[in-house]
């Protein structure tokens, strides 16, 4: 319960932040710890984000992509997680805030969004209730000025009949509905960085789409900067700048979209995009990778994707592939890219 | 066997029991699956339904009465010939899994004919409908679902053939013989029980347990859903490997248009309980005909950067299949709706080009020749339906 002295909060953004990133992670490590077996969930994990820029974290389920996330928010179970590695966000040191500074941080500079948006949402609250309270809290605007905000957020989201929505609880609105809402409960404050957590994945084709077009317009208007984790192709190549294809618990290319389509590098980036059916020749044999995801607990010494990858030597066996950087910003870990 | 014609089953006139050696070996039956469009009489239809039906109450209020009744699936007609893989796509709600769980008799239809290689299907009949569940089986998308947690998988696929009266042992044997068609060592697979498998592993046990009964169609739900991109190309693989090899027929449902365009030889769009669109892959992915499944086919990623979609093709979610709109239920969203589409319901009919042209010859022709299968329910596509686009009926 000790609340030092919060940082002076009050003016990170205007002055200093004009050309650093807003977000540098620095090895950043996450284990889960139980009994039996630690989960080595994310693995040395390091990347900028310049303000305005939209990132997208590629991965499959298990890759470590939504415990990255997390991770820079600290939103993760305290007792059975540890988390290492150097996190800032604006400037301030995310790991060494405490948590009332952190508080302050999750409703002011960071906005978060969830595949479930029930999750974000108190069921027993109206939506309206919901948004004023965080627009109220967090600025500390009055009850009808907070009112007038989030009346207006709702109509930026393009909820029909914003008025009404606002005394709607949220079980009572559909899943588009209900996902817009809770974009504009993250945005109520204006962050300069979103987090995403497959913010889609749950919803139907032209709903998603329609969800993807509304983010990207935001994101221009705001001039926000954009995490957003998928496992979808599809969906990251409608909306990154900048692809992070994570395996393992690492990054293990990273590039601009262009260049992690045309001309990927990585071997389990080039299976990825093979594998996944899209306009494909009907019958046509997919050139799909070989065996499954690795166990977590029990990550090999050298690169995890060797015991599928074909183009396997004995010397990715030994010790973690290095980085190498193709261009300044095309990186790839893989002992063939040196 | 009816129909005659040079693509008579090998199987035989249907219900009998098959022991013994498996008479699918491998045999070329697949061409009318496959290659074999444009090539005369086609197969009849392995399965038929008309007209089916399935309304859920919604019970509300203190005397639990029926205040609203979901229209989940709503007189669909649709029939899938021997060796061929029927797509079945639209979004949640859409009722392409209560088809599923009807054609399979896992739930009660509400009204509808549903024929099984040419014998009427009748579900108070609990012999027939045993046998046809061992003709037709599912593969669902929760992998965990149709495995019992305490068996060894190994069990859990001898569990079918032995209620059907194969001796253990028999069952045994088929057991091992399966896990090694899927792919799945047996010496090194057969006494895990669930929980150690991968979900790509577990869905490939669930494809085994579904093909332990020799059956000639599989329904497969959503089955690779779940599963990640790498794995699921792999399943994919054994699922078309399996079609050839065994000579099975599949309905293959989906919400991914990817998949089910790489998978279908026809393809069927709903929207709340209806039947849209249905044709050849080709005809529906390439000459669609309903404007929904322009929308849908248009929400697809585009997977290039440079050619990324500007605007959304339709504005809103599906309505709620509880009491959904009357006339064409495509109407609210539609941007080409007309006064004749809130009030009339449109027919399943042959597509016709905006022209005047009538895309096919007529509904039951035997004839696959491109387009001639392709049916669509709008009436922007009907002649003398009313709408103001409707082309132009023409004299004959």
């Amino acid at each position: 319960m000790s609340a030092p002295a919060i940082p002076a909060a009050a003016a990170p953004a205007a002055t200093a932040a004009a050309r650093r990133p807003l977000v540098r992670a620095e090895d950043v490590t996450v284990r889960f710890e139980s009994r039996d077996a630690t989960v080595q969930a994310v693995n040395s994990v390091s990347f900028t984000l310049d303000p305005g820029e939209v990132l997208c974290i590629l991965g499959e389920s298990g890759s470590g992509k939504s415990v990255t996330l997390r991770a820079l928010m600290r939103l993760l179970p305290p007792r059975r997680s540890r988390l290492t590695g150097r996190i800032e966000i604006g400037g301030r040191d995310v790991l060494a805030m405490s948590e009332r500074a952190l508080a302050d941080l999750r409703g002011t500079e960071v906005g978060m969004i969830f595949q479930e948006p029930m999750v974000a949402f108190d069921p027993v609250y109206t939506v309206g209730r919901q948004i004023t309270e965080t627009i109220v809290r967090h600025e500390g605007a009055g009850g009808p000025e907070a009112t007038r905000r989030a009346l207006d957020l709702l109509e930026r989201v393009r909820i029909p009949s914003p008025a009404r929505r606002l005394r709607a609880y949220p079980h009572e609105l559909s899943g588009g509905m209900r996902q817009r809402a809770m974009i504009a409960l993250a945005l109520s404050c204006r962050p300069s960085l979103l987090l995403a957590d497959e913010p889609t994945t749950a919803l139907d084709a032209t709903v998603q789409i329609q969800i993807l077009l509304l983010l990207r317009e935001l994101q221009r208007e705001l001039g926000m900067a954009v995490i957003f984790v998928t496992h979808d192709v599809g969906v990251a190549v409608e909306i990154a700048d900048r692809i992070a294809v994570m395996y393992g618990g690492r990054f293990v290319e990273t590039g601009p979209v262009r260049q992690i389509m045309r001309d990927p590098r990585h071997p389990y980036t080039q299976g990825l995009l093979t594998s996944t059916v899209h306009g494909s020749l009907r019958g046509a044999l997919l050139e799909a990778i070989p065996g499954s995801p690795p166990d977590m607990t029990r990550l090999p010494e050298g690169c995890a994707f060797a015991p599928r990858c074909r183009h396997a030597e004995p010397r990715c066996g030994s010790s973690p592939p290095p980085a190498v950087d193709l261009s300044p910003r095309h990186m790839v870990r893989c002992v063939r890219a040196a | 066997m009816i129909g005659g014609g040079g693509r008579a089953d090998p199987r035989g006139g249907g219900a009998g029991v098959r022991d013994g050696a498996d008479p699918r070996g491998g045999a070329g039956l697949q061409g009318g699956g496959t290659g074999g469009r444009g090539a005369p009489p086609l197969p009849p239809p392995l399965l038929e339904v008309r007209g089916l039906r399935k309304h859920f109450p919604v019970r509300g209020g203190i005397l639990n009465r029926t205040v609203a009744r979901v229209e989940a699936v709503d007189d669909v007609d649709l029939a899938v010939r021997p060796g061929e893989v029927l797509g079945i796509v639209g979004e949640s709600g859409c009722g392409k899994s209560t088809t599923a769980r009807l054609l399979m008799h896992l739930i009660r239809a509400d009204a509808g004919r549903v024929t099984f290689d040419g014998a009427l299907v009748r579900a108070d009949d609990a012999a027939g409908l045993r046998e046809l569940r061992r003709q037709m089986q599912m593969v669902f998308q929760d992998s965990y679902s149709s495995l019992n947690p305490r068996l060894p998988i190994e069990e859990t696929i001898m569990f079918g053939p032995k209620v059907h009266g194969v001796s253990a042992e028999a069952a045994r044997e088929r057991a091992r013989e399966l896990f090694a068609l899927v792919g799945l060592d047996p010496a090194q697979f057969i006494r895990r029980y669930p929980h150690e498998l991968s979900g790509g592993q577990r869905q490939r046990v669930n494809i085994a347990r579904a093909l332990a009964l020799e059956p000639r169609l599989l329904i497969l739900d959503e089955a690779v859903s779940a599963l990640d991109k790498s794995v699921e190309a792999q399943v994919l693989n054994l699922l078309l490997a399996l079609r050839r090899e065994l000579g099975l027929t599949y309905i293959f449902i989906s919400h991914d248009l990817d998949v089910v365009q790489y998978m279908s030889d026809r393809v069927l769009v709903m929207y709340l309980g209806k039947v849209v669109e249905i044709g050849s892959t080709a005809d529906v992915y390439e000459r669609m005909q309903h404007p929904y499944t322009e929308a849908l086919l248009s929400a697809m990623p585009s997977m290039d950067p440079d050619r990324r979609i500007e605007r959304p093709p339709l504005a809103g979610d599906p309505p709620n299949p509880i009491n959904p709109p009357p006339g064409c239920r495509f109407h609210t969203r539609c941007r080409f709706a007309d006064d004749v589409c809130r009030h009339a319901e449109p027919r399943l009919a042959p597509a016709q080009d905006a022209g005047g042209g009538d895309r096919r010859g007529g509904e039951d022709s035997e004839d696959g020749a491109e387009g001639r299968d392709h049916l669509v329910a709008c009436h922007m596509r009907a002649a003398g339906s009313g709408h103001g686009r409707a082309p132009a009926p023409v004299g004959r």
